[in-house]
């Protein structure tokens, strides 16, 4: 009977164990803007945690220059990620950024590459690079390079999905155009954790 | 250059730039943008390296018609109003042959003012015509330009000077006509070798006078043939030679054209007026029945060492694209024939006398990265007669001929400074003798520069060292010589 009654306590802990392993959660939720244009292409992602480490994914990220605008507009990467550069017109551009989150040492020019190829850069240093044509001045896009793999852009309701965060708490940062960043401090669980924010001019 | 006026010279810069350092800080970013930019919803910078003078990439548009030299439906950003579904084309003749207009009026402004420093005048120029030492915001010129395309085989160019004031700014049509791109196509030749455009336009001369940078306009464009100075009490023997055809202005015609081997080789002949009347508006001093023609060709060698680059419309730059570096040869020929005397207007017992004239010459602009040379010769030549109202007679007398042109240069300090130097120089032996210059060759220098405070706004500033011109002393009789020097500083902007 004792013997009986702990093979059913193993088997017991054992079931109620098993659940008990962590399940990602997603982030959800809306951005509002106060006294920006716009609630859209805003980056939201989580800071860095301390002792983790996240390797950037080797998949290259895609920023393409077609019709004399940057596709999409605001890029998010994590830190290490490799961004290549396409020119899908027919007349000439180039990418260059004066500095990335106003450290100019860390400018970079990459030159004039003809239609249908590309240039890739990986991104190293942490920050927002102001994508530039030197030729077309009204082109502009953002490469936002972040520490950890969990980002999201907003949509043109300011809406964005998080996917796929281990329970935990962490740090919700944003960065936007415009607006101020933000810092909001979430618990996640392995349910939908939602965090509205609001981005100020 | 004497003192006074290297003083003010360093005054008046030091000034226009301390007003362009307050309008960097103060002034917001400039959204507002010309008739091509709105369609295009792009920055003036694509086309112009310095407005009005085009970039390669602003060459190859107004070559292909005011359109994107490729896959131009691409980057319209305001959509044209269709004058017919495509389909019409099938219909046709039976139907309106369809075509399009620009989505919205493409009309674009351009103001120009500037400061005036000059010479102090001797108390003996003043009496004939004063001019002032200072002035503020002369010539002050609006004008009205409206371009584009009405599909793929019709463009259009209208600019005027809607208000003008001031000594030396004129008003009126500049430029009004309508092309027909690629007419080539009906006799299978190869893309843009034959457009054909009628209406008034500036020649296709090789440095444009109309869409110039620069404050001042080339001497030699403005030279024109006169044999004979006013004339004095009791002359009975006078050389005829009165043309006032300038090759600067423009003219009325017809123009056939063409762009071939990727744009690099240029022709065109046009068939115009050429007197440059205003017929039609007034008194008529200048018409004639002839017509003249003008025959241009110039040849575009590409030094891009990159094959591909060599192809592309703009080379590939380090930085970003950027002009090819090339060497264009050109040469050009105007003939016509200027008459005078119609109905006896000056020499009673003689009918209409005619003088054939050609103007011809050639050039050469080099550029190279951030740095452009230019220069221009030409040669002028008009059939000239001594009439004799005693014997009432009238020979050949020997022709008025001149000589002239222009050298400069223009660097890049930054893509929003531009340093330039100028030297024209006119020689006219005919203009010697009718006391225009001290010497027998007019020489002129201008050290510029400009500073595109934004894409479409300009702060410009032009020193002027003229040649000496002759005037009489009244009290001695004795001849002295002025030189008219300027500076010339000033706003300009396009919107």
């Amino acid at each position: 009977m004792n013997r009986t009654l702990k093979v059913m306590a193993i088997v017991l802990l054992a079931g109620f164990g098993f659940p008990m392993v962590s399940r990602a959660g997603d982030i959800k939720g809306k951005v509002t803007a106060q006294g920006i244009k716009s609630p859209e292409n805003i980056a939201v992602y989580l800071d860095a945690v301390a002792g983790k480490k996240f390797d950037a994914s080797a998949d290259h990220v895609v920023v393409d220059q077609k019709k004399m605008t940057f596709v999409p507009h605001v890029t998010v990467v994590q830190q290490g990620t490799t961004v290549d550069f396409l020119n899908s017109d027919p007349v000439g551009h180039n990418v260059y950024w004066p500095s990335i989150s106003g450290n100019k040492k860390l400018a970079h020019n990459l030159g004039t590459w003809p239609q249908g190829q590309k240039k890739p850069f990986q991104f190293m240093d942490l920050g927002a690079a102001s994508l530039l044509c030197n030729v077309h001045p009204e082109m502009s896009g953002y490469v936002v390079v972040v520490p950890t793999p969990y980002f999201a852009v907003t949509d043109k309701d300011g809406n964005y999905t998080i996917k796929n965060v281990p329970p935990g708490h962490y740090t919700i940062l944003t960065w936007s155009e415009e607006g101020k960043a933000t810092t909001t401090p979430v618990d996640v669980t392995a349910a939908t954790t939602t965090v509205d924010i609001t981005v100020k001019k | 250059m004497n003192r006074a006026a290297t003083n003010f010279a360093v005054t008046a810069t030091l000034v226009v730039l301390g007003g362009f350092l307050w309008i960097l800080a103060t002034t917001p970013r400039a959204d507002a943008i010309p008739a091509f930019s709105r369609k295009y919803q792009t920055s003036c910078s694509t086309c112009h390296s310095n407005y009005p003078e085009l970039n390669d990439f602003g060459e190859a548009f107004k070559k292909n018609g005011f359109k994107f030299p490729k896959d131009d439906d691409q980057f319209v950003k305001e959509p044209p109003v269709l004058l017919g579904a495509k389909a019409q084309k099938e219909a046709f003749p039976k139907a309106l042959y369809p075509g399009e207009i620009p989505g919205s009026v493409p009309i674009g402004f351009r103001y120009s003012g500037n400061f005036n420093w000059n010479a102090k005048q001797p108390a003996p120029l003043q009496a004939a015509g004063f001019t002032p030492q200072t002035d503020l915001f002369v010539p002050n010129t609006l004008t009205i330009i409206s371009a584009g395309s009405f599909g793929q085989n019709f463009a259009f160019w209208i600019d005027d000077d809607i208000s003008a004031g001031g000594t030396g700014a004129g008003g009126g049509l500049g430029d009004g006509y309508l092309r027909y791109n690629d007419i080539g196509h009906i006799f299978k030749l190869p893309l843009n070798s034959l457009n054909v455009r009628f209406g008034q336009f500036e020649l296709d001369l090789p440095f444009s006078q109309a869409r110039t940078i620069y404050p001042s306009g080339y001497d030699i464009y403005g030279e024109t043939a006169v044999a004979q100075p006013s004339p004095v009490a009791g002359q009975t023997v006078f050389q005829t030679t009165n043309n006032p055809f300038i090759l600067g202005t423009p003219q009325r015609g017809i123009e056939f054209g063409g762009y071939p081997n990727n744009g690099n080789f240029t022709w065109s002949i046009a068939l115009v007026d050429g007197t440059n009347s205003n017929y039609g508006l007034g008194q008529s001093i200048f018409a004639r029945n002839t017509k003249d023609v003008y025959i241009r060709v110039s040849q575009r060698f590409n030094l891009e060492r990159d094959p591909v680059s060599r192809k592309e419309v703009q080379a590939a730059g380090p930085t970003g694209p950027r002009d090819h570096t090339s060497i264009r040869l050109g040469g050009f020929y105007y003939a016509g024939t200027n008459e005078l005397n119609y109905g006896g207007s000056q020499f009673g017992f003689l009918g209409v006398i005619s003088e054939p004239f050609y103007r011809a010459g050639g050039d050469v602009r080099f550029k190279y990265r951030n740095l452009e040379l230019f220069g221009l010769g030409m040669v002028g030549h008009d059939n000239n007669h001594s009439v004799d109202t005693n014997a009432m007679t009238i020979t050949t007398a020997p022709a008025v001929t001149f000589t002239g042109g222009f050298a400069g240069a223009n660097y890049w300090v930054y893509p929003w400074l531009i340093g330039y130097m100028r030297y024209d120089f006119v020689n006219s032996p005919t203009d010697f003798a009718n006391a225009v210059s001290q010497y027998r060759t007019r020489n002129r220098f201008s050290p510029g520069f400009q500073i595109l405070v934004r894409a479409n706004i300009k702060v410009i500033g032009e020193y002027q060292y003229h040649w000496g011109m002759p005037y009489v002393d009244p009290t001695t009789n004795n001849t002295l010589y002025f030189r008219p020097n300027s500076f010339v500083g000033g706003i300009d902007y396009v919107f």
